[in-house]
């Protein structure tokens, strides 16, 4: 048994990294491959070995391309961690008993692979997971080189010397090749994120989320969207929500799918924001073609150039009629390996204008696109923000979904007097229209309160909602005459009034948008 | 003979003939009349006597391409697919050949069966040669964003490319920093400087080809030094310290907004370490200053902004009025000996009603005699302004004309001059709209501009799948000297603090 023990932890070795890579983690790794680029070609190369650990880092980025299929990746990666084992083994003579010992640094590198988290959007190091694998490998090969000539050649001690010197000197020499302008500095960081990345279901449905919705899978997007009610979903997966919501022509059911997202608690000190972790798509589906262009470029510039930068920037250029600008971007997403189709797809678009105006793509967004004059503006930072503040004042919505998204995000930010506004222009440009029980819902609340612009005598709501309204009243004074405080009223409300938009009003406090 | 040596003789005698295959002009050719489309468009360009080879690519569909190149000395073939790429000894050969005269360059391409050939063109090389070097920023067209990019210099008689320093050698991911407004004086080396902002902040100097560290910011001044311009005979720097913010638009194409809701102009003694205040004006943005050649007098830009509304900030007056913001230009003397500046001058009144324009990045030509400049309907940064054109302005006359020949329907911004003065760069994103790339054009001594031509690469698909712009291209004569990793080193330690010092 014991002379096969190299052999079984090893296959133990691969089993738990197919397990943690592929099968638990395959959105993840798909993200990385996604925030990374890889272009065939002399310019991206020459561009790439010219910077800081250029030729490891080139090769890193050809490699991790292809956790395009996690599988596939994984595969490629685990051979190399494989290569590793078999090494170290061989290099320090390790015994069958002993040989798990040259696990060790592949499991640092699968360690190193899963602590990022959320980490991944935030890494300035491209492909980081096959660099410092590469690193180890050259390593090693350099030793190994070593080890095998001083054991199969007969040489005495003074020339092993001088062979481990010029080894030294000859290692100095290739780093340098390597590194051609600036050291390869490597300060690792332990970042306390393999918990999220293991365990953090949120994390993991808004790596779904993001992918069903760049996808314009919609129903998939919300199908992610949690229904039970055992953790909080984060307040990107809310955006996700609602975004879906909006291009399924059902955002007034916001307040029935869970609108009280918070922000993630992490365990190191990673200031998370949405414009890394999606603004360019969720500006995109909101129609804000510049602000996404913007983002992608930014978020380009600051932690690297992704596919899913060009991609966005591609759209978005489309979008915008600036072709040549598109067609740069189109020409270097041809020369990749696994985005040829989606580029080929919207170089279509880019040939013939009917193509584009027949899309998917354009048909969902078009009713977004013309709110209104030019903005000189800013958004801090803060996606969320400034898209509940820009569509709550907007005030020239000129199709149905518009009129929709001024509504419910006049909700969603609390904007009374926004939404008392956009519901009586509503209510007045469709006077024998069914008003849907969101907006009655929300103008039973705001409408009727003093400080309200309008004035709803007129108005006749629902029966239901007028009803519910009432006993929603009656129950919060009461709970309210016996002391009850807010939290413990939220929670004893929830069940008959969680799906309404006067809990969300109420109970809904902890508004962190970051 | 064995069969395996026939094999092996068989098979390098096809290698060999496969190499030696040479190009020939087609026969049957059927001529178009017009010029072929090829990109860059270097058609009818004038070109330095010591420029790197023009190597082109034929736009005329999946074509195969073969082009003539004729000089007074003979002729050479080129094609590689749709590609014309020159091989460098025999272009030096025919640059020397040519000098003062013409290459005529023929294109003919295969398209399905057919050859097609197309008018001929020329280019004109100049008696006069160009700057061995010029340097840039390269970096993405970002807005607020910074960390991936370099400053890079690029030898023009090769393509040979370099990186003076890449801001990624001291980030990660909890320090960062933007790395901006290198500057070089009389186009040498030996004295010049970058700086970097926020992280590891600090103006990166080289004087007298010793590298320091200094922090520009003093209680008495706006900001740290920004835009600079070395004076000519003196250890002096001019700079510009400004309130900076960015506002992006929602629909319009230009996407962003750069505005200075401050800014003043200071003048930094590089012996003493000290700075100077050299215009603080209240309702005053002054900004680019830069000197004449013999170091007299003092060029820059100035808008009259006066804030009315107290109940908001600054910043969002000037996001409301940001298309109120008009720069015109002006001079103030100096005296070297004494550092004095006197006798503020209106030099162009851009701002004016019947002019009503913004004038930015003034740059006086070696010889004194000529004055470019970036001007657009408004504001201070024309990169980002589609409607920003090159002007130049003649001295003597004080006559400003448009420079046709090198501007498009996109942005011009950033002109420079070679030091001979015989050739002006300039930023341009007539390209795609985006990413602005060098355009260098000859300035003949009668001051007339002619056509640019894009900065030649080794394979002229580069620019297609190179997302940096290129920015602030500068002239160089040589190389940086300092290495990327003195750099670095320098940039980890702390800056030394300037000194202000009382007019």
């Amino acid at each position: 048994m014991r002379k096969y023990l190299t052999y079984l932890y090893l296959f133990a070795f691969i089993t738990v990294a197919y397990i943690l890579l592929p099968v638990m983690n395959a959105d993840y790794l798909y993200t990385i491959q996604d925030n990374n680029v890889f272009i065939n070609g002399r310019t991206f190369m020459m561009d790439t070995v010219q910077h800081a650990g250029g030729w490891g880092t080139w090769l890193a980025c050809y490699l991790t391309q292809f956790f395009y299929y996690p599988w596939l990746g994984s595969t490629i990666l685990i051979l190399f961690w494989v290569a590793i084992y078999w090494i170290t083994i061989w290099m320090f003579d390790i015994s069958n008993k002993w040989s798990f010992l040259a696990l060790i640094i592949p499991l640092l590198l699968l360690y190193h692979l899963l602590d990022y988290g959320y980490w991944i959007y935030y890494a300035k190091a491209p492909a980081f997971p096959f660099v410092p694998t590469i690193i180890v490998i050259f390593c090693l090969l350099v030793t190994w080189l070593f080890v095998w000539m001083t054991r199969r050649l007969k040489i005495n001690w003074w020339l092993k010397k001088g062979l481990f010197l010029g080894f030294i000197l000859l290692s100095l020499y290739i780093y340098n090749w390597l590194c051609p302008s600036t050291p390869w500095h490597f300060n690792y960081n332990f970042r306390h994120s393999i918990l999220t990345t293991l365990t953090d279901k949120n994390f993991k449905h808004e790596l779904k989320m993001y992918r069903a919705l760049d996808e314009f899978r919609f129903e998939d997007a919300l199908k992610e969207m949690p229904t039970n009610q055992e953790a909080a979903p984060t307040n990107l997966m809310v955006l996700y929500k609602n975004i879906a919501l909006m291009h399924t022509g059902q955002m007034d059911k916001m307040f029935e799918t869970g609108n009280c997202g918070v922000k993630p608690v992490l365990s190191d000190s990673l200031h998370l924001r949405t414009s890394q972790l999606g603004a360019p798509l969720i500006y995109y589906l909101f129609g804000q073609i510049n602000y996404s262009y913007r983002w992608a470029m930014e978020n380009s510039v600051q932690y690297g150039l992704g596919f899913r930068d060009l991609k966005m920037m591609t759209r978005t250029a489309l979008f915008n009629q600036e072709f040549e600008v598109a067609a740069k971007y189109i020409a270097m997403l041809k020369n990749s390996t696994f985005h040829r189709k989606w580029a080929l797809e919207h170089e279509a678009w880019m040939l013939n204008s009917t193509n584009f105006y027949q899309s998917l793509e354009y048909q969902t967004l078009a009713p977004l696109l013309n709110d209104g004059a030019n903005a000189l503006d800013g958004d801090d930072g803060l996606c969320e923000q400034f898209l509940l503040e820009y569509f709550s004042d907007l005030d020239h919505a000129n199709s149905p979904l518009l009129e929709d998204v001024t509504l419910c995000m006049s909700l969603w930010a609390k904007d009374y007097y926004a939404y008392c506004i956009h519901f009586y222009d509503y209510v007045n440009k469709y006077p024998n229209r069914p008003i849907s029980l969101l907006y009655q819902e929300g103008a039973i609340l705001l409408g009727n309160a003093e400080e309200s612009p309008i004035t709803l005598e007129n108005f006749r709501f629902d029966d239901i909602v007028a009803n519910k309204y009432n006993s929603f009243v009656q129950d919060y004074t009461q709970l309210q005459q016996q002391g009850v405080d807010e939290t413990e009223m939220g929670k004893r409300l929830k069940p008959l009034y969680g799906n309404t938009y006067w809990w969300y009003y109420y109970f809904y406090n902890d508004f962190n948008i970051y | 003979m064995k069969l395996r040596n026939i094999l092996l003789i068989a098979t390098i005698a096809t290698l060999l003939a496969a190499c030696g295959e040479h190009l020939t002009v087609p026969t049957n050719v059927q001529m178009e009349s017009r010029l072929p489309k090829i990109y860059p468009d270097y058609t009818e360009v004038t070109i330095p006597a010591n420029i790197c080879p023009m190597n082109f690519i034929v736009q005329e569909g999946e074509s195969e391409v073969i082009a003539r190149l004729t000089y007074p000395g003979g002729e050479y073939l080129y094609g590689e697919g749709q590609k014309v790429l020159i091989d460098e000894t025999q272009w030096q050969e025919m640059l020397d050949s040519a000098k003062g005269q013409t290459i005529k360059v023929e294109v003919f391409a295969k398209i399905g069966d057919t050859w097609k050939g197309y008018q001929p063109f020329n280019f004109y090389v100049a008696e006069d040669s160009i700057d061995e070097y010029i340097s840039y920023r390269a970096i993405q067209p970002s807005y607020v964003a910074y960390e991936r990019l370099s400053i890079n210099q690029r030898n023009l008689t090769n393509f040979d490319v370099r990186e003076i320093y890449n801001n990624m050698s001291v980030s990660n991911e909890k320090v960062g920093q933007c790395i901006n407004c290198h500057s070089y004086k009389n186009y040498k080396t030996d004295n010049m400087l970058f700086h970097m902002r926020q992280g590891y902040g600090g103006t990166m100097l080289v004087t007298n080809g010793q590298l320091k560290k200094i922090d520009l910011k003093t209680d008495e001044t706006l900001s740290a030094g920004v835009y600079p311009s070395w004076h000519p005979t003196h250890n002096l720097i001019a700079f510009s310290t400004n309130k900076t913010g960015q506002s992006f638009h929602t629909k319009d194409l230009n996407k962003i907004e750069v505005q200075d809701t401050e800014s003043d102009l200071i003048l930094y003694d590089v012996d003493k370490n000290e700075v100077s205040i050299i215009s603080e004006l209240d309702d005053e943005l002054e900004v680019f200053p830069t000197w004449s050649p013999d170091g007299k007098k003092l060029y820059f830009c100035s808008a009259h902004f006066e804030y009315y509304n107290d109940s908001i900030e600054k910043s969002a007056e000037m996001i409301q009025r940001y298309d109120e913001v008009k720069y015109s230009l002006y001079s103030v003397d100096f005296n070297p000996d004494t550092k004095e500046f006197s006798n503020v001058e209106m030099v162009y009144d851009a701002a004016s009603d019947s002019i009503n324009q913004s004038v930015t990045l003034p740059r006086v030509s070696p010889d004194g005699r000529y004055l470019l400049f970036a001007q657009a309907a408004f504001g201070c940064f024309h990169v980002w302004h589609a409607d920003a054109d090159i002007y130049m302005m003649n001295l003597q006359t004080k006559e400003v004309q448009k420079l046709d020949a090198v501007n498009s329907d996109r942005s011009e911004s950033y002109p420079s001059w070679s030091s001979n003065g015989r050739w002006i760069m300039v930023d341009s994103r007539r390209d795609d709209g985006n990413y602005t790339r060098p355009y260098i054009a000859y300035f003949d001594k009668n001051g007339k501009a002619h056509k640019p031509f894009m900065l030649p690469q080794q394979d002229p698909n580069f620019y297609t799948f190179y997302l940096r712009s290129f920015n602030r291209p500068e002239f160089m004569i040589e190389p940086v000297k300092i290495t990327p990793r003195e750099f670095a080193a320098k940039a980890k330690e702390d800056a030394v603090p300037a000194k202000y010092a009382a007019q």
